[in-house]
């Protein structure tokens, strides 16, 4: 099997002086092509922060990371930018949409930087993402003119369209009630087995987490347990939900 | 707790606050400037129009006088104060040599004078009535502003040497748009030199009560007295020498109003961007229940610390500057008795500044009030800002790329934002263009048609009429002419409409060979036809085809006015028409010449000078240089000052906005720069917003200066006399040069100002 992303002993740390701290400390992570990983820990653990060294979004200290093959502290940011753009897609907490544009603008943002004669393909392509979401008749809506759940599915619509090999998810549910988070958790599946598009997903929530099929558990910048899942076993959620709490407790986290 | 909130917001935003309060000085010292030269100028006016006293009436006069008549006059007139009649004995330049320096290229008119007994006093340097001895001479003093001469120097008048004892205020003829210039000598070497120039009288009075100046004038008129010259007057005295620091004082409020402007537009953004910024903060503050006054305070606090110390800076950088300004003042007028008052009345202007900064900020500050509480939580933003660009979307763009679009979309979406740099780069075109035409128009070669002189190369004039034909018959066989015309100026009674009469003097001859440029109707063409001069008209009360009765030999006879134009010579009191008149002498005649090569003028001008020693022959380019070159060369460097200040105030503004922009906007740019937008992404995004909002800029500045500016650059001109003019544009320098250097200077500045946009970490802005 491919890897899509292969992290070795990367070490991040923040702060000057005496306040410097490792968040990363060695974390050595691989990711399949197609595959769903949830990365699980309390808050401060370095979830985030492992994900934007994963993505290139920010340098590491020390350490690894590889991209599709390249290693992305060979790249300048002019490259770093046009993988992110290209093959990779980004699914945040709060909605982080423009201002100024409306909901279909948003979406197809980072797809026309590169094709603008083809905007009508896009603009085409983006509705019929947003129908297959949920969210066909906002397209011409402000960002506030729609609610949390609807915006992030429009996020989700975003990372989607230049059809990455990979799409990070930092609690893309966390400010969404139970029954939208469970919706948008749907969907994330249904790409994930329909498209063949890898997942990395980090939450703190095990309904969440139990989609995927690895989950790793972070601790004070460390990995510190993973465990893997058969696509059968998944089929069980609540089940699954509560080996995943136990787990938990057992870690201490 | 005020002060570390304030404390630590200024410091946050170093740079913002030193622009701010840059503006916020420079505005207080012009504004301070202004004030101090206003008094002293009026302060040292008054001062040297007192010691000197100036006459109120003054008629000059050439040939003979009766001055048994003009005596009975004065004693018969009630509101006679004092009379004298001064002699100003007329010598041509090239019999005046100071130091090494001949005046024989002067333009001006020279002459000897001794010191009067009763008023109209030529002062030395120190506001003293000069005591003169035997074997000095004091020159004016405008010879000693451009070097001619200084004092000690040997000078030569007429054969005789004297030495430059010092020079000498003339409260009548200070000022270079004065045609006369007098050197005072001793009684007794005035009357050794008697001989070696020709009388011209002064006529002066003092009045008991100036206001009945127009009466006194109509009655001198009147009565026949003599009047072959100027006519000039007290408040005409005081115009004249007050247009060129008047002028300086009317550049400098008219800049320190576009300061005010911008120092007000600096706050206005930083304040609009700090309340978009801390709109979700405020709203949490309205919505626990915090008095929205108490946050008003704050800013009110920190805006009055910046303007409290902008202004004594500026106050002080006025002191310091003052001094440079007040030169001219100084030589040419003295000291102000009550330059303290200049202090005072600066630090009046620049509480007035101070003022109008704190009812400003005050005011934006009203915003705090139309926070929503709902919004403001559950957005952070406000919603009203960004309404009602719907329409431009960009699925459905075609030209842009995405990056010009976004950049474009954000300036439509927060206009009252940009508004504000709009406003700013409107004032820079509008500084840059309109002292640039004007500096343009007015030593452009068709100018001087404006103010009542023809074109043509050389005139020259002749005082007495049996000479004209002399003069004629040379240049009428001179191969090197192309055209000349002939023009006889003479004295005629008007009929006022109260029924008074008074004395015009009337150009005759051909107006059509060299026009000028009338500002209304057209020059006469039929012997019933007559020109008016601005101020004739206006103090007769005619309008282009009313009616005027002249008094021609006994006859009265009708004529039309049929144009008014703008006039410079004579004292702006002139007339045009074509009839032929045998009834009375002419004053003087001015014969005009068009050579057909210009490299010629200057050698044609010597050789007539010479060939015709009685009369007076001039070069044109250098009549106007001489008596306006010192305006246009000001003008000029005025212009090109303007072209500096403009492109600073431009460069430190978007400087100043786009650092606050990208602080604002971190979190979009982080964004961005998340979904694989690159750093030059986003800059070529805030370059476009900075270039959209300067092309609208430099449409609307330039729209304003061909039509405000051109009326503003008009009501200055007038003060020259010439009322009605056309921008001369140079297409190019407006149209072509000036907007590429605004480009330059709004580029440069966005690239520096956007150059944190790299600095802006993804994760530090996306925090999960
Ligand atoms: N830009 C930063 N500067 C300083 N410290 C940071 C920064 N970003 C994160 N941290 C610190 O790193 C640790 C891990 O943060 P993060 O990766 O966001 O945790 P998680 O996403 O697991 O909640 C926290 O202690 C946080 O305070
Ligand atoms: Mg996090």
């Amino acid at each position: 099997m491919n890897k899509i992303i292969i992290g070795e002993q990367i070490v991040k740390s923040f702060g000057e002086g005496k306040e410097r701290h490792k968040v990363l400390d060695r974390v050595s992570v691989e990711i399949n092509e197609g595959e769903f990983v949830a990365v699980m820990g309390p808050s401060g653990s370095g979830k985030t922060t492992l994900m934007f060294a994963l993505s290139g979004m920010d340098r590491i200290d020390s350490g690894k990371v590889a991209f599709d093959g390249v290693k992305l502290s060979d790249l300048g940011e002019k490259e770093l930018s046009d993988i992110r753009r290209t093959k990779m897609g980004f699914v945040f907490q709060q909605p982080t949409m423009l201002k100024n544009l409306n909901l279909l603008d948003n979406i197809i943002l980072p797809t026309v930087r590169d094709n603008r004669k083809n905007t009508t393909a896009i603009s085409e392509k983006a509705r019929k993402l947003m129908k297959r979401v949920g969210i066909g008749d906002f397209e011409k809506r402000d960002i506030t003119q729609v609610s949390g759940g609807q915006l992030q599915r429009a996020g989700i619509c975003r990372a989607l369209m230049n059809e990455p090999k990979i799409l990070f998810g930092d609690e893309p549910t966390g400010a969404l009630n139970s029954k939208s988070a469970d919706e948008i958790m749907n969907i994330l599946s249904e790409i994930n087995e329909d498209d063949g598009t890898a997942i990395m997903l980090v939450t703190h929530d095990a309904k969440v987490a139990a989609r995927a099929e690895r989950i790793l558990f972070m601790k004070d910048g460390i990995i510190v347990n993973e465990t893997k899942t058969s696509k059968f076993a998944r089929k069980n959620l609540e089940n699954r939900v509560e080996k995943i709490n136990l787990k938990m407790r057992e870690l201490g986290i | 707790m005020y002060n570390r909130i304030i404390r630590n917001d200024m410091l946050k935003s170093k740079f913002i606050t030193v622009i701010t309060m840059i503006f916020v000085a420079a505005a207080a010292m012009l504004v301070s400037l202004a004030a101090i030269l206003v008094v002293n100028l009026s302060g040292a006016l008054d001062n040297l129009m007192t010691q000197a006293k100036t006459p109120h009436f003054m008629q000059m006069h050439s040939g003979e006088i009766d001055r048994e008549r003009l005596v009975d006059f004065a004693e018969e007139n009630r509101n006679v104060d004092e009379f004298q009649v001064v002699e100003f004995l007329n010598m041509d330049g090239a019999q005046i040599t100071l130091g090494n320096n001949s005046l024989a290229h002067s333009v001006q008119d020279h002459g000897l004078s001794v010191q009067n007994k009763k008023f109209d006093y030529l002062l030395d340097l120190n506001g003293r009535i000069i005591n003169v001895s035997d074997g000095e001479v004091y020159v004016p003093v405008t010879y000693m502003k451009d070097n001619t001469t200084k004092v000690g120097d040997v000078a030569v008048i007429s054969g005789k040497e004297f030495i430059v004892a010092g020079f000498l205020r003339d409260s009548t003829m200070n000022s270079s748009l004065s045609s006369s210039k007098r050197f005072l000598v001793s009684n007794n070497d005035y009357a050794e030199l008697l001989g070696h120039g020709e009388i011209e009288y002064l006529i002066e009075f003092r009045l008991k009560d100036y206001s009945l100046i127009g009466e006194f004038e109509t009655m001198y008129a009147s009565v026949g007295m003599e009047a072959n010259g100027p006519t000039v007057t007290y408040a005409l005295f005081k115009t004249m020498n007050a247009i060129s620091d008047g002028m300086l004082i009317a550049v400098i409020l008219l800049v320190s109003g576009l300061v005010v402007v911008i120092a007000l537009m600096s706050i206005r953004f930083t304040l609009l961007a700090k309340i978009e910024d801390d709109y979700r903060e405020i709203g949490v503050m309205k919505a626990i229940g915090l008095r929205l006054s108490d946050i008003k305070k704050i800013y009110l606090a920190k805006y009055a610390l910046i303007a409290a110390i902008g202004s004594i800076l500026g106050f002080i950088l006025s002191i310091i500057f003052k001094g440079v300004l007040l030169e001219n003042i100084r030589l040419f007028m003295g000291e102000s008795e009550n330059s303290s008052y200049g202090l005072l009345f600066g630090v009046l202007g620049i509480l007035l500044v101070f003022l109008v900064i704190m009812t400003y900020v005050s005011s934006v500050l009203k915003r705090f009030r139309k926070i929503s509480v709902v919004e403001a939580i559950r957005f952070g933003t406000s919603q009203e800002k960004r309404a009602h660009v719907n329409r431009l979307t960009l699925s459905r763009r075609k030209l842009l790329s995405t990056n010009v679009f976004l950049g474009v979309k954000d300036v439509l979406a927060r206009k009252k934002l940009y508004v504000t740099s709009l406003v700013v780069l409107v004032i820079s075109v509008f500084i840059i263009i309109v002292p640039q035409n004007l500096s343009n128009t007015i030593s452009s070669k068709s100018f001087i048609q404006y103010m009542g002189i023809g074109h043509y190369d050389l005139h020259i004039q002749s005082n007495n009429p049996d000479q004209t034909d002399q003069i004629v018959n040379v240049i009428d066989s001179d191969h090197d002419v192309s055209k000349y015309v002939v023009m006889t100026t003479k004295t005629f009674k008007v009929k006022m409409n109260n029924e008074s009469e008074e004395n015009i003097k009337i150009e005759l001859g051909d107006h059509s060979i060299f026009p000028i440029a009338y500002s209304e109707g057209r020059a006469p063409a039929s012997e019933d036809e007559l020109a008016l001069s601005d101020i004739n008209a206006s103090e007769m009360g005619k309008k282009v085809g009313d009616m005027i009765t002249l008094e021609i030999g006994g006859d009265e006879e009708d004529f039309t006015v049929t144009g008014i134009y703008s006039d410079v010579t004579n004292g702006g009191k002139t007339a045009k028409g074509v009839f032929h008149d045998n009834s009375t002498n002419s004053i003087w005649t001015i014969i005009s010449v068009e050579l057909s090569d210009k490299s010629l003028v200057s050698g044609k001008a010597s050789m007539y000078a010479d060939e015709f020693d009685f009369a007076k022959t001039s070069d044109i380019d250098e009549y106007v240089s001489q008596t306006f070159g010192s305006t246009i060369s000001s003008i000029k460097t005025a212009s090109y000052v303007s072209i500096a200040i403009a492109l600073v105030i431009t460069i430190l503004v978007t400087l100043l906005f786009m650092k606050m922009l990208v602080a604002k906007d971190r979190y979009s740019i982080a964004v961005m720069k998340a979904l694989g937008f690159t750093n030059m992404d986003i800059r070529v995004q805030y370059v476009s917003r900075s270039v959209f909002v300067l092309i609208i800029g430099v449409i609307v500045g330039t729209l304003l200066a061909n039509t405000v500016g051109e009326m503003l650059a008009r009501s200055i001109i007038s003060s020259f006399g010439a009322s009605t003019f056309n921008f001369t544009v140079d297409p190019l320098s407006a149209y072509l040069f000036s907007p590429l250097m605004m480009i330059s200077a709004v580029l440069i500045a966005t690239i520096i100002g956007t150059s944190s946009v790299e600095k802006i970490k993804i994760s530090e802005n996306i925090k999960e």
